[in-house]
């Protein structure tokens, strides 16, 4: 993952390129292995015919992209989709503040926060979703207190519904808007601002033109890491919505596993890539922005 | 006493001394080899596989897979050549035998032949009894709480009842569930008519406001924890939720079961054909299958006769299949045509867009 976030970092040595071609060797070797082969199999595969029991032939067919186009499998597409914009939404809502206003802090706090955002990450996510059931249940920590306070007097029905989903969903990616926009701010040269405020700028207006732009790189890190998982994420999807809100990356694992259709499977992930690789490009064509902050 | 110490001991010398001396005529001498045995993960209980070592000296190398198909894949790979001994499920034991991949039995080297369930000889993957010795039987149930529900349950089409709203869980395994809903409408688990099985597509969208949710590994959570009222699950599933709580009512649905065997063969090509006989004849033992049906993971019907004397009084209400569940009110779910599947799948996949609405 590092080199395709790398762009603002390698900027500035660019010209030394020439001369220290040989360390990057490795990285080229890296990618061609462990991401560009790959790709090239997906690809490959997704052309081909499904064998009757396991595994598939050397026979060319178009037949698992016509598949896609049924209305159900379009149907998943388009609630992928819908789920993705709503979780990535709620995380650049929450996301963006949060990581301006933490790199804001003085050093001390700002480490503090930065520690609770990423111990999360020491554990599993399996595990602490299924830590958000036992909280979430219809016996779980949370009908419990509400019973006790009165609130309620039958047991609410929380889980296994869409907006478990999303909630999942923003929950496992919100660190990663968080990060990202918290490194771009943290790096941004604040003499910009207050010269924008000299000028007679108010805040919203040193904000909009010199704050948000500069920190656009990461804000667009944040969408990528939010965006693209969001419409992936299976295990969310199968331990929060019960198996019934179904994803791109629950057809796919269930075209893998108990369908035994690997072409199907790979040409659904071909899709889902370009789908996502144009949403990428759009919206970086709409905020004008180049770069991705170089972060992970 | 040190007189009467060395007595026993030397007693005992002669006892081990002449069991070994009788089991080495009996068997060709497989001492010190490697049994490779492929089956799913936990299919035994420890105690068991020791003791297989312990009474031939055979060490046991046991590997899983998670699918069937996996299974079959891995030996049609390496020319059945791997493995001595495997256990796998019923559709799939039809297209190991059918593909040659596994070994005609020599009877004579499994005296415990006939401790086997009668019942479940002779069924459509091996109808000779060329192949296969059973291993045990699953037979997926409706099991409920009666405190959490208002009805009383005894079929599948219960499930379909207002009151149960939101209050059903099942297995995600879409013949079986796309099955019983056939079994609602008169069909049989197996019916190759594709306008049958999206009838029955049609009537299954009509559960999914029933649905809470669609699980296949902790089904039992759901009913134990009161996440919900009713749950339709797998055999070993179903053992676990009654044990943990007796209060539960398992039904066997009056429109019919869908029964699974498990049973086992040896690859056309095991490297240790003499130590695969000696381990199916010795999982045969009436003690050894009650061990292995008797524990608290397991869970699944036991199909050794003899066994089940030996298996405790607790465990038999649970792993002891009535005498009233017969054939007659069951089918097995066998392979069919990849039209009739490609229905199954797209009535499944509605059915799942359906719940989650």
């Amino acid at each position: 993952m590092s080199m395709d976030f790398s762009g603002t970092v390698s900027k500035g040595r660019k010209r030394k390129r020439g001369r220290s071609w040989t360390l990057l060797v490795p990285i080229y070797i890296f990618t061609l292995l462990f991401v560009f082969l790959p790709l090239i199999y997906m690809v490959y595969l997704s052309f081909m015919t499904k064998a009757e029991v396991w595994g598939f032939e050397n026979r060319f067919t178009l037949e698992n992209y016509k598949k896609i186009l049924d209305p159900l499998y379009l149907r998943t597409f388009l609630n992928s989709l819908k789920l993705a914009l709503i979780s990535t939404l709620v995380n650049t809502a929450v996301g963006y503040p949060y990581g301006y206003f933490m790199a804001k802090l003085e050093k001390k706090k700002r480490d503090i926060m930065l520690l609770l955002v990423m111990i999360p990450f020491w554990t599993s996510e399996l595990i602490r979703l299924n830590g958000w059931i036992i909280v979430f249940r219809s016996k779980g920590v949370l009908n419990l207190i509400l019973e006790k306070a009165g609130l309620i007097d039958k047991p609410l029905k929380l889980l296994y519904n869409y907006q478990m989903v999303v909630f999942g969903m923003i929950y496992a990616l919100l660190p990663f808007m968080i990060l990202c926009v918290y490194s771009s701010v943290e790096k941004m040269d604040w003499k910009l601002v207050e010269a924008a405020r000299d000028l007679g700028g108010n805040a919203a207006q040193a904000f909009l033109t010199v704050t948000l732009p500069m920190t656009m790189p990461g804000l667009l890190s944040g969408v990528v890491l939010t965006f693209i998982p969001s419409m992936g994420l299976f295990f969310v999807a199968d331990l929060l919505g019960g198996n019934k809100i179904v994803l791109v990356g629950n057809v796919i694992q269930q075209q893998l596993t108990k369908g035994r259709n690997l072409p199907f499977a790979a040409a659904l992930s071909v899709v889902l890539m370009i789908l996502t690789s144009l949403f990428i490009a759009a919206y970086r064509r709409i905020t004008k922005t180049d770069q991705l902050e170089g972060l992970i | 006493m040190n007189k009467r110490l060395i007595a026993a001991a030397v007693f005992a010398a002669c006892v081990i001394g002449t069991t070994g001396a009788v089991t080495a005529e009996e068997l060709p001498d497989i001492s010190g080899t490697t049994l490779n045995l492929y089956t799913w993960d936990g299919m035994f209980p420890q105690e068991v596989l020791d003791g297989f070592t312990e009474k031939y000296g055979v060490k046991i190398q046991y590997s899983n897979f998670d699918y069937d198909e996996d299974m079959l894949a891995r030996l049609e790979t390496n020319g059945a050549s791997e493995y001595d001994v495997v256990i796998a499920d019923d559709y799939i034991l039809k297209m190991v035998n059918d593909e040659g991949l596994s070994e005609e039995l020599d009877k004579s080297k499994i005296p415990n032949y006939d401790n086997q369930n009668e019942a479940f000889m002779s069924l459509f993957y091996d109808p000779e009894n060329k192949y296969n010795v059973v291993y045990g039987v699953g037979i997926p149930l409706i099991v409920y709480d009666p405190s959490l529900i208002d009805i009383e349950i005894s079929s599948f089409e219960d499930l379909w009842d207002e009151s149960l709203a939101d209050n059903v869980a099942i297995i995600g395994n879409y013949r079986v569930i796309d099955g019983f809903t056939l079994k609602t409408l008169g069909e049989s688990f197996n019916t190759e008519d594709v306008d049958k099985i999206r009838e029955a597509g049609e009537k299954l969208v009509t559960l999914a406001p029933n649905i809470r949710a669609i699980n296949d590994t902790n089904t039992q959570d759901l009913l134990l924890s009161g996440e919900v009222g009713a749950a339709f699950m797998y055999t070993s599933q179903v053992t676990l939720a009654l044990r943990t709580n007796p209060e539960l009512v398992a039904v066997y649905p009056s429109e019919g079961l869908g029964i699974g065997t498990m049973a086992q063969f040896i690859p056309k090509n095991a490297p240790n054909k003499e130590a695969a006989y000696a381990f199916i004849n010795y999982l045969l033992e009436p003690e050894v299958a009650a061990k292995c049906f008797d524990s608290d993971e397991f869970g699944y019907y036991c199909t050794n006769k003899p066994a089940e004397e030996f298996i405790s009084e607790e465990n038999r209400q649970y792993v002891v299949l009535p005498d009233d569940i017969t054939w007659e009110s069951g089918e097995a779910i066998q392979t069919i045509s990849d039209e009739a599947n490609e229905a199954h799948m797209e009535v499944w996949a509605e059915f799942q867009a359906a719940c989650g609405a």
